[in-house]
Order: C-alpha cells, then sequence, then structure tokens
C-alpha cells in the first residue's frame, strides 16, 4: 500500500507550506482580479480551486521562480477555456482578458494583502470562544493539539473537532479575503500613501 | 460566526487537515486520505487549499513579509497567450530557399517542411504557401487556376470579374472573385477557410451541389461531394490562418491536434507520453519552429514533464499520478 505515510506527508505539508507562504497571501488580488473580469464568486471558487488542484498534482515546486504569476496564468487559462467552451461570451470579453495582463502588484496593493494578513488575526480573534482558545493555544503558542488536551483537561478527539472546525472558517475568511483587499484597497487609496 | 453551508468535500479536507495537526498521522489515515483523493480529482486542490489556509495561520510576520519578496523579481513569466511575440524568424527566413519551376503550363511553387512563402503572383493577387507544400498556377486571359498538388496555401484575389479565380484541390474546386481564402489539400478532400468576401466550393462532377462560404466560414468539401460547413468568427478564421506569419494560434485546441499541427512544420517531432493529455486544451501562440516552446507550455501548465534529449524528438511526458 503506501510505504511511507510520513513521507507522503511530509511532501503535502512542503506544498502547503509553499502555497500558504507565497500563493495564499495574493490569492485575494487573483480573486479582485476575477472578479474584474465579471466572473461570479461561484466561479472564481472553482477556478482557484482548480489551479490548487494544478499545483497539488505537481512533483516539486523548486522550479517556480514567481509564485504569484505562476498561479495567476493558470487561473487565467482556466478562465480563457471556460469562457471559450461557453461561446455565448462576446469576443471583446477575451480582449479584456488579455489586457488585464499586467497583473503586477503596484506597492499599495502590497500593502493591501499585509492588511488582509491582518484582518485575518482578526478572524482568528472572531472565532467562536472555545474554537479561539484553541487555534491561538495551537497557532500562536505553538502547543500541540495533545499539550492543549491535557492543558483544558480535554480529550485530544475534542481538540481536533475545535481544530477541524477552526480550519474551516479560517479557509472561509481566505476566501472571502477578495472583499477585505478591494475595501482596504480603497481605503489606502484615500490615505494616499499612508499604508506603506 | 458560523460556518456557512460548506461543502462535504470541504469538510473532509478540513477532518484530514486537522488529523494530520494532530501530529499522529498514521498508515490507516495516510490511507483513508489516499482513497478520498482517488474518489474526485478536485479533492486535491480542496484539500491543498484547506491546508494552506491552515498553515498561513503558522508565522503572520513571515507571511507579511512574503509580499516584499516577490516585489523586485517580476520579470513576467513567458506566459501562454501573450500577444507580444516577436514575428517568427526561422519559418520566414527560410522562404527565401524556395524552390519554384516555370514551365508551359504555368508556374509551380513548393516549400519544405517549415516553410512558409509568400509569393505574390502576376495578376495583383498574392498568395501565402504553408509548410510542405506544392501548388502550381496558371494564369489565362478567360480564367485564373491554380492547382494545389499538396499541403495549402491562402490566397488574396485581386478582383477581375472577368477572370474567375479557380483552386483546384483534387477533385475539389473552389471559385472567387475577389475574397481572401485558403484551401488544405487533404486525402479525402479539402478544407476552406474564408477570412474576406465570399467564396464558392463544390467537387467535380457534383456542380450542382456548391456551397457558397463567406467570411468567417470554414468548410471540409470532400471528394466525395459531401460537404461540412461550420460557422466560425472572423477571429477564429485569422487564428487558423496565424502560420503566414510563421505562427500556430491556440485557443482551446485538444493538444492532441496542436501537436500534429506543430509536426507539419518540423522534423523534429513532438509526441505525446500521456494519452490522458491528448485531450487537455491549450491556448496560446507559438511560433511555428518552436516546438519546444510549446512543449514547455504545457509541461508548466498541465504539470508535465518535457524530455528533449533525443534531438529527433520531444517527448511531452504526463504528470505523476
Amino acid at each position: 500500500m503506501i510505504p511511507d505515510p510520513l513521507g507522503a506527508l511530509k511532501r503535502r505539508t512542503e506544498i502547503a507550506t509553499w502555497v500558504a507562504r507565497e500563493v495564499l497571501p495574493l490569492e485575494g488580488r487573483v480573486r479582485a482580479w476575477l472578479n474584474r473580469a465579471q466572473v461570479s464568486k461561484a466561479d472564481a471558487d472553482e477556478l482557484i480551486q482548480e489551479a490548487y488542484c494544478r499545483i497539488a498534482m505537481l512533483d516539486s515546486i523548486d522550479h517556480i521562480e514567481t509564485p504569484y504569476a505562476y498561479f495567476h496564468s493558470i487561473v487565467r487559462n482556466l478562465l480563457l477555456r471556460r469562457l471559450r467552451r461557453e461561446r455565448v461570451v462576446p469576443i471583446e470579453a477575451f480582449a479584456e482578458i488579455e489586457a488585464l495582463h499586467d497583473d503586477r502588484p503596484s506597492p499599495e496593493q502590497l500593502a493591501a494583502n499585509k492588511v488582509a494578513c491582518r484582518t485575518l488575526m482578526t478572524i482568528i480573534a472572531a472565532l467562536p470562544d472555545r474554537c479561539r482558545q484553541i487555534v491561538q493555544l495551537r497557532k500562536i503558542e505553538g502547543w500541540s493539539q495533545k499539550q492543549i488536551a491535557l492543558h483544558l483537561g480535554t480529550t485530544e478527539k475534542a481538540v481536533e473537532k475545535q481544530v477541524w472546525l477552526g480550519i474551516r472558517l479560517v479557509r472561509q475568511a481566505w476566501a472571502n479575503a477578495e472583499q477585505e483587499f478591494d475595501t482596504h484597497l480603497a481605503t489606502l487609496a484615500q490615505r494616499t500613501g499612508e499604508g506603506r | 460566526m458560523n460556518v456557512r453551508e460548506t461543502s462535504k468535500p470541504d469538510m473532509q479536507a478540513a477532518a484530514f487537515v486537522a488529523r494530520m495537526d494532530a501530529g499522529n498521522w498514521t498508515l490507516a489515515d495516510e490511507a483513508e486520505l489516499q482513497q478520498w483523493l482517488r474518489l474526485d480529482i478536485r479533492h486535491h486542490g480542496i484539500l491543498l487549499q484547506t491546508q494552506a489556509s491552515w498553515i498561513a495561520l503558522d508565522d503572520p510576520q513571515h507571511d507579511m513579509a512574503v509580499p516584499e519578496a516577490i516585489t523586485g523579481r517580476f520579470p513576467r513569466m513567458p506566459r501562454i497567450g501573450r500577444r507580444s511575440l516577436v514575428l517568427g524568424g526561422g519559418a520566414l527566413a527560410a522562404s527565401i530557399a524556395g524552390a519554384f519551376l516555370l514551365t508551359g503550363k504555368g508556374t509551380t511553387y513548393s516549400t519544405d517542411l517549415g516553410e512558409i512563402r509568400r509569393v505574390p503572383l502576376a495578376d495583383g493577387s498574392s498568395t501565402a504557401i504553408n509548410s510542405a507544400s506544392q501548388l502550381t498556377v496558371i494564369l489565362s486571359e478567360k480564367r485564373r487556376d491554380v492547382h494545389l498538388a499538396k499541403g495549402e496555401a491562402w490566397f488574396r484575389v485581386a478582383k477581375d470579374a472577368s477572370r474567375p479565380f479557380v483552386v483546384e484541390a483534387g477533385p475539389v474546386l473552389v471559385r472567387a472573385v475577389g475574397t481572401a481564402f485558403s484551401v488544405r489539400k487533404r486525402a479525402n478532400g479539402a478544407e476552406v477557410i474564408v477570412s474576406e468576401g465570399v467564396v464558392e466550393g463544390w467537387t467535380v462532377g457534383a456542380d450542382g451541389h456548391r456551397v457558397r462560404l463567406t467570411a468567417g466560414q470554414r468548410a471540409f468539401i470532400g471528394n466525395n461531394s459531401a460537404i461540412n460547413v461550420s460557422d466560425e468568427s472572423i477571429a477564429a478564421a485569422d487564428r487558423a490562418l496565424a502560420w503566414r506569419e510563421g505562427f500556430i494560434d491556440l485557443a482551446g485546441e485538444s493538444i492532441e491536434d496542436a501537436v500534429s499541427d506543430f509536426n507539419r512544420y518540423n522534423q523534429r517531432k513532438l509526441v505525446l507520453g500521456d494519452p490522458a493529455l491528448a485531450r487537455e486544451q491549450v491556448d496560446g501562440i507559438f511560433r511555428t519552429d518552436d516546438p519546444l516552446g510549446f512543449a514547455h507550455a504545457v509541461g508548466r501548465i498541465f504539470a508535465a514533464r518535457v524530455e528533449d534529449s533525443d534531438p529527433a524528438i520531444i517527448r511531452i511526458i504526463g504528470p505523476e499520478k
């Protein structure tokens, strides 16, 4: 069967860590881009997920030098493919997508991404009490689930269940980062440069 | 704060990530996960996304520094679909070497593999002759005849109502007065693409069964006189004729078709090592003489490996399952 469960886990965690560091903080940007290309939220979710699927299937991520550009180009190609299949889309739509090509983040936008990270901390703070307590201990204090269970006098399964809830909520928060991203962008525009 | 209608796979992925996070991942866990991943290819993406969102919480300081790390090194990736490629060198330059024969019965032009030629004709028309093709042009008082012996050519026909312009590809005939169109000879008929104006096509012996094609239309006229017309946009017709500029313009074509397209222009053949890739679709503009560039692009997008150590073959090997 699977000769090395820890090896498989390690490889998976490596790729996920890379995505967490290099791609996820800018996922909101890709979502904002999809939004400008008039892709619905549900379709955007699907495209982003498909793009992650492509990355998950990679043997190695070492060859990817510009992770954001890589991710963005996968999403873009998936989108073009989908539009072409639909055929009802006016030809201008393609031109617009081509025009949205140069998607290099400006300093303001990068700053907005940082703000989105801060928003994520706010989201942890907004988790249901017990879940928040456990997520904080796990992520901020760096305790293991086992240590948390001992500390709280509960079972490891119960801790794992709260972690499970926390993961779902946090993932949703990332998926909604686009709105925050746009809001922050607008705020930053008003404050002209202050956000850097 | 509630969990809003998370889908079942989302919840399952989160459960796996929570269990991995518990730190005592077992063989049985891995087996269960593998089984779940096999149920639906999308599960791979959901799992990665979920696991990454969780890991992202580990060290917010680090994550906040990431955007800086990215700035500055943003040479735009040779992204597929960029329309800024420099007009292709090789294919066009090669056309100087093209051969033509002057015979009593008109002028014959031929191209080698990978060669694309543009030839002005004496009546003011012009033609672009695609890779590995041969045609003979006979201009007379009453008519202008082109005999396409093999391959493909595009014609921009100078208006002259008194002298119809007729391309003959085996038993298939295509007639134009003042227009632009291409004819590609196939074993069982000819493919016609109209980029401007109107042309008429039919098969010898079936004169009554003619098809009138307007700009943006494409038809396959069989040697057996069967006609199959497909309506496409003018943009699609232009894409199909990108070879005139030395490009292959793909818009959702299958990798399989794209590979046979490249092999039409190059000695060094592309070979698809993974049948699963054959039906995947690709977008992008490539030089006809750059099959390796195409192979690498496919590699990037579909996580396929490219094996190019053999000078005669470029092999595209599918992603590891």
